[in-house]
């Protein structure tokens, strides 16, 4: 490897390891608005990494993917789901499945799965994003411990969100990104999927008072 | 040596049986002790002259009985578990002296003596026996006569119960050692060691693996480690404290002795590398859980027991480490696993010992075990304080203490892990050693509350008030151990050759000479670019720095000595029930750490009529929910007592069903045999 | 062999750290007292206002609790040995510090903890609620952020191939240039920094400039301290802080340590030793004004995430590297 690209490695290391941080803060965050910004933030790491690996590998579409991901993730995601929590009026989430500390030692077994599960794979790879494959199953596995984790519709839906993004991630580590088509499919289907689960935590809260998804328990009798 | 040996045999053989050929108690007494304290010197010495000797000392004596010789070997390994039986036999029966006053009148202290001198006799033999048969029944013997000694007061309900349950858990693992023997002596033909270790006589793949586990088992069961540890906070504190010294303090190292016996002897250190995992990992949870339990118990003794499962985990660690360094032929750090797991062994055992029998002082000048009646005891018993301290110090792993040489070298052997081949073992050592951390933090905790609420502030209870210091005899036992914690913190370059003496047989390499730079002034393994410590220098540096801020102090202030006045209580006057409880003390770790404790609070309160916000009284309760025993005890117990009951259905009380019962079965037997 | 002059060298670096140490720490704390005051638009004390509170509480009569042991008035000693010894251990402007020898980075922490212990020990002491209950909170305090601290020391250790320190500061002084820090090091740097918060009683973990009981930490147990024994104990608990800023300000930023021993290198080590030192102090001010302070059963959240970073700092060791 070169000089100009093993930095650019190290780069590219460096925003997934913040793209894996700011799922630990979102674990750790119990105010729900502060859980939006931080996926706001984490999605402006996904586009900065995607950036990135356009610039060093050449491949223009993932500029596209990397544009689109500012607009829909960092802008109008992050504002459809303040609206709502504003709407709700329910600022913080106070009791949870699992309590945060325990939520972060699990998180942090997480990566060490993640870790284990991708080592065979890693050294085959070629790309010089090769390493961020760990790293994104590691952000999928927490985003769906998040919405295990959490009660609040809000935060299932950041949890959802973390997954997308690790999924996206792991594309353009594997395989610098999708076929441009399926990309446009999924970022529509993500806008769609936020509609929908704002509509759904309206209905929610119409229905039963609460966004707290475990009141759905109630619907089976 | 051999005369030594004997002087040791006959000491203790000795003051088993004269202190029962008379009936004045103060003549039993002397008697008794004085020959425990000259064999607990004889053993002393044995173990040095052991540990230095070239060839191994072995005396056979034939019986009649098959397999069974009276084989006993002084080997390092033997020797420096004499010289650690020893240790603390010496100060036991020193302090013993004194404190055996405590039960005149109630229990005879003739029998109390001759049980001790048996006691120190079966461990000693334990470590020193040569055939398996003959472990077997010295061991058996030790566990008897340790269920004996437990349940000395026997007119406590408690007392009886925990004694049973020692006598149920150790015979469950003696089961297994005597498993463990039979698969050896089904290969080798013999229950002598000498064929359990010979090469030839490989055990094949698989038995091995189960010889591993029934080892483990069987001595786990008497060390303690969870969770099979649930008897040992019960029966360890009943015993009589300097019984509870040696039991905590020595004889679940006995365990530990056994342990490296059959790994590194027997099955020649050869293993895969899940059974050190294996090792490090119960290691691990013994010392976290036993450290967390330790923690909310207010019972002084229970308290120092359960922290005796956290210690026997620590030293498994270093064991753990060391067998893992084994497998992949890093002898070295090998060596240096095995070595810091003996250390904190040795150190175990004199720090533990000390606290039990402090822990006995404040039993025999307060009458209570509960730390919540004691406090204040400091300004009355200024030297069992002063050792109790030491001894805290040192369990903590404060440097410049022993505690904290042997805890730094485990750290520093699960640090190397970095030399490991595969990735799992290289992150989960830094892991293990994260949760050492954890428990190194727990356990200074632990014994700050110890001594804090026991020692300082104001009596809490009319016991307190009116406790004065121990008679001599007892602070002199203290005070050899508190010596010797000193010693083995201060004086690792003295430590370290012994311990290398012991290590070398099994991983082949001598480490003393590596591990001590600086002509021995520095401990170091690897090197001192890598890492180094040294207790004389921290002492040194400790007590300079101490007088440098008395200098200053000195310098800067003006000739007036220090005002006394009271405590500030907000403007009333200052009452012991205005100090913080052991329970107050322990409640945030209760509440951060829930999911293990799982606590549950019950408040009483009982209002005035008149209005609802005074309350006439109220009561507290506060308990924790033992996990071990809750989710792995009761369901077998319950099993079993089921099982037990559908069985009933046999039982009719009727003595000729009974004899059908025999008679069905031999008629079977015969024609299956036949 | 070592020369006398070398030997006369060597003792005269452990001098001068220890006048660093001892004159230094008054220092730091009076610039996080400033940073404070001007975040909260007040113009605040002198920053040499440390040094005349210590003076003054030397020169009062102190006033013992008549409930007290020998423990409460031999703790200030122990507790400020134990953290002037830490000091000397660590390299401050040399990267070859004389006493290094003597103990390791754990070494270092099992010394600050043996003041913690007496510490905890002082406050139970004078038998008061405050004290205790200072003495409990510092125990959990102490408890989590002990695990955090090991991983993340691990962490560095690895990356230097060594836990002692000088080895550690030595080589990354000697790397050349700026290098972009691997993320193992980043996180590391993180956990090492909640960890100082938690040690050393900062916002948002304890206030130190508080008196209010519902809140404090270490004030509580140093309630009944007063004249010499107070200064003491406010002194180590300055150069605790100063151990800890120096901790991660020479491991994680070595540039300008004296790598050898040259009058130059000497003069440099020192004055970047001090520009860094105060530029993280400055840091602490910011943060201590910017954040409130936690409420005791969220402390395990903000330790725990420390935790986990050091964890992932191990982790990203073994795995990421290039």
């Amino acid at each position: 490897m070169s000089e100009s690209t093993q930095l650019g490695s190290q780069l590219v290391d460096l925003c997934s390891v913040l793209l894996l941080l700011s799922c630990f803060a979102i674990v750790a965050q119990r105010r729900l608005s502060a859980c939006v910004d931080l996926f706001a933030l984490q999605s402006f790491f996904l586009a900065t990494t995607a950036a990135l690996v356009a610039f060093l590998t050449g491949h223009r579409h993932i500029y596209l993917a990397a544009a689109l991901t500012v607009v829909i993730k960092v802008i109008v995601l992050p504002r459809i789901l303040r609206k709502v929590i504003e709407r709700l009026n329910v600022s913080r989430e106070l009791v949870m499945n699992i309590n945060i500390p325990a939520g972060l030692l699990i998180c942090g077994g997480l990566v060490v799965v993640a870790f284990f599960i991708t080592q065979p794979i890693i050294p085959l790879g070629y790309l010089l994003t090769r390493d961020s494959l760990a790293l994104a199953l590691a952000i999928i596995l927490i985003g769906l411990f998040t919405m295990i984790a959490r009660k609040k519709a809000v935060t299932q839906m950041v949890g959802f969100l973390v997954m997308e993004n690790g999924v996206f991630l792991g594309t353009t580590a594997a395989a610098y990104g999708m076929p441009l088509i399926v990309e446009l499919g999924v970022f529509f289907d993500v806008l769609v999927a936020g509609l929908i689960a704002g509509i759904y935590t309206h209905r929610l809260q119409d229905a039963f008072d609460s966004v707290d998804t475990s009141e759905l328990t109630v619907l089976k009798e | 040596m051999t005369t030594l040996l004997t002087v040791l045999l006959g000491c203790y053989l000795l003051g088993g049986l004269l202190p029962l050929c008379t009936s004045r108690p103060h003549l039993q007494n002397s008697l008794a002790h004085s020959s425990a304290a000259a064999g607990g010197s004889a053993g002393i010495a044995l173990g040095l002259g052991g540990l230095f000797a070239a060839q191994p000392l072995t005396i056979s004596v034939p019986s009649n009985i098959p397999y069974l010789t009276c084989a006993l070997r002084l080997d390092p390994l033997a020797a420096f578990f004499v010289l650690t039986i020893s240790l603390v036999g010496l100060a036991a029966s020193m302090y013993a002296y004194g404190y055996v006053r405590e039960f005149t009148g109630r229990v005879s202290v003739g029998l109390l003596g001759s049980l001790l001198n048996g006691f120190l006799l079966s461990m000693t033999l334990v470590v020193l026996a040569d055939n398996g048969f003959f472990f077997l029944i010295v061991w058996e013997v030790m566990s008897l006569l340790s269920y004996v000694l437990v349940v000395t007061e026997h007119e406590r309900r408690g007392v009886r119960e925990a004694g049973l349950f020692y006598l149920i858990m150790t015979h469950a693992g003696t089961a297994f050692i005597i498993l463990t023997f039979l698969l050896f002596a089904q290969e080798s033909g013999s229950f002598s060691f000498e064929a359990f270790r010979h090469p030839d006589q490989r055990l094949p793949e698989g038995l091995r693996s189960i010889a591993f586990f029934t080892a483990l088992i069987g001595f786990g069961a008497k060390a303690g480690i969870v969770p099979l540890h649930v008897w040992l906070p019960y029966a360890h504190p009943a015993a009589p404290s300097h019984i509870s010294a040696l039991m905590s303090g020595v004889m679940i190292k006995t365990a530990i002795y056994g342990l490296i016996r059959v790994y590194f002897d027997f099955l020649e250190g050869q293993f895969p590398w899940w059974w050190g995992f294996t090792v490090l990992s119960v290691g691990a949870v013994s010392a976290l859980l036993g450290v967390m339990y330790a923690l909310m118990e207010h019972d002084l003794k229970s308290l120092l027991a359960f922290s005796s499962v956290e210690n026997v985990g620590i030293i498994l660690l270093g064991i753990g480490a060391g067998m893992i360094f084994h497998t992949y032929g890093l002898d070295e750090l090998a060596a240096l696993g095995l070595l810091a797991g003996l250390y904190h062994t040795i150190n175990h055992a004199a720090f533990k010992a000390l606290l039990f029998l402090g822990a006995g002082s404040l039993l025999f000048a307060t009458h209570t075990r509960n730390i919540e009646q004691y406090g204040g005891l400091l300004r009355r018993m200024p030297w069992t304080g002063l050792c109790f301290l030491i001894g805290a110090v040192s369990i903590a792993a404060l440097p410049p203490t022993s505690g904290f040489v042997s805890e730094w070298l485990i750290f520093q052997s699960l640090f190397l892990s970095v030399q490991l081949p595969t990735l799992f073992l290289k992150l989960m050592l830094p892991i293990v050693a994260a949760i050492l951390a954890l428990t190194g933090a727990l356990g200074l905790a632990c014994f700050a509350k110890a001594f804090g609420l026991s020692f300082l502030a104001q009596p809490r209870s009319p016991q307190a008030r009116h406790a004065v210091e121990v008679p001599v005899s007892m602070r002199i036992g203290m005070g050899f151990l508190a010596t010797s914690c000193g010693l083995l913190g201060l004086a690792p370059m003295l430590v370290v050759p012994l311990l290398d003496r012991v290590t070398a047989p099994f991983t082949g390499v001598t480490i003393s000479g590596k591990v001590l730079a600086l002509d021995g002034w520095v401990v170091a393994p690897v090197t001192v670019e890598f890492s180094s410590i040294s207790t004389p220098v921290l002492a040194a540096l400790l007590v300079g720095a101490a007088g440098l801020g008395l200098a200053i102090a000195r310098l800067l202030r003006k000739k007036t000595p220090a005002r006394y006045s009271k405590t500030w209580g907000c403007g009333l006057p200052l009452t012991p029930r205005m100090e913080y409880t052991a329970t107050g003390f322990v409640q945030p770790i209760k509440q951060v750490f829930e999911t293990i404790y799982q606590p549950t609070v019950k408040l009483e309160q009982e209002f005035l009529e008149q209005s609802k916000y005074f309350i006439r009284h109220q009561r507290f309760h506060s308990t924790i929910e033992p996990l071990i025993e809750q989710y792995l005890y009761r369901p077998v117990v319950t099993a079993l007592l089921g099982a037990a009951e559908r069985l009933r259905v046999i039982q009719a009380g009727s003595l000729h069903l009974y004899l059908t019962y025999i008679f069905v079965t031999l008629v079977l037997l015969l024609l299956w045999a036949g | 062999m070592k020369t006398d002059v070398q030997v006369m060298l060597q003792i005269g670096f452990v001098v001068m750290q220890l006048i660093m140490l001892l004159a230094l720490s008054p220092f730091i704390v009076g610039v996080i007292r400033k940073v404070n005051a001007r975040l909260q638009c007040r113009r605040g004390a002198s920053l040499l206002q440390p040094y005349a509170d210590l003076a003054k509480l030397f020169d009062k009569q102190p006033v013992i609790s008549s409930t007290t042991s020998w423990i409460f008035t031999a703790a200030p000693y122990i507790v400020f040995a134990s953290t002037v010894a830490a000091g000397l251990l660590m390299p401050v402007f040399i990267s070859h510090t004389p006493l290094n020898f003597a103990g390791n980075i754990i070494a270092l922490v099992y010394l600050l903890a043996l003041g913690t212990f007496f510490l905890i020990l002082a406050g139970l002491d004078a038998g008061s609620a405050f004290g205790g209950m200072g003495s409990s909170r510092e125990a959990i305090v102490a408890t989590l952020a002990e695990p955090a601290m090991i991983l993340s020391i691990l962490a560095i250790a690895l990356t230097a191939g060594s836990t002692n320190l000088s080895t550690i500061v030595h080589q990354s002084a000697l790397l050349e240039g700026m290098v972009l820090a691997p993320p193992a090091h980043l996180m590391a740097l993180a956990a090492m920094f909640i960890v100082t918060l938690a040690e050393t009683g900062r916002v948002p973990v304890d206030n130190p400039a508080t008196h209010l009981e519902l809140t404090m930490i270490h004030e509580a147990m140093l309630l009944e301290y007063s004249g010499r024994y107070l200064a003491l104990m406010e002194w180590a608990a300055g150069i605790k802080l100063l151990v800890f800023l120096t901790l991660l300000v020479n491991v994680f930023a070595p540039w300008g340590i004296a790598t050898e021993a040259t009058p130059l290198a000497l003069a440099t080590g020192v004055a970047v030793y001090i520009v860094k030192v105060t530029g993280l102090a400055v840091i602490i001010g910011v943060i201590e004004s910017m954040f409130a302070k936690l409420r005791l059963f969220r402390v395990p959240e903000l330790l725990g995430s420390a935790f986990i970073l050091a964890l992932l700092a191990l982790v990203f060791f073994y795995t990421l590297r290039g």
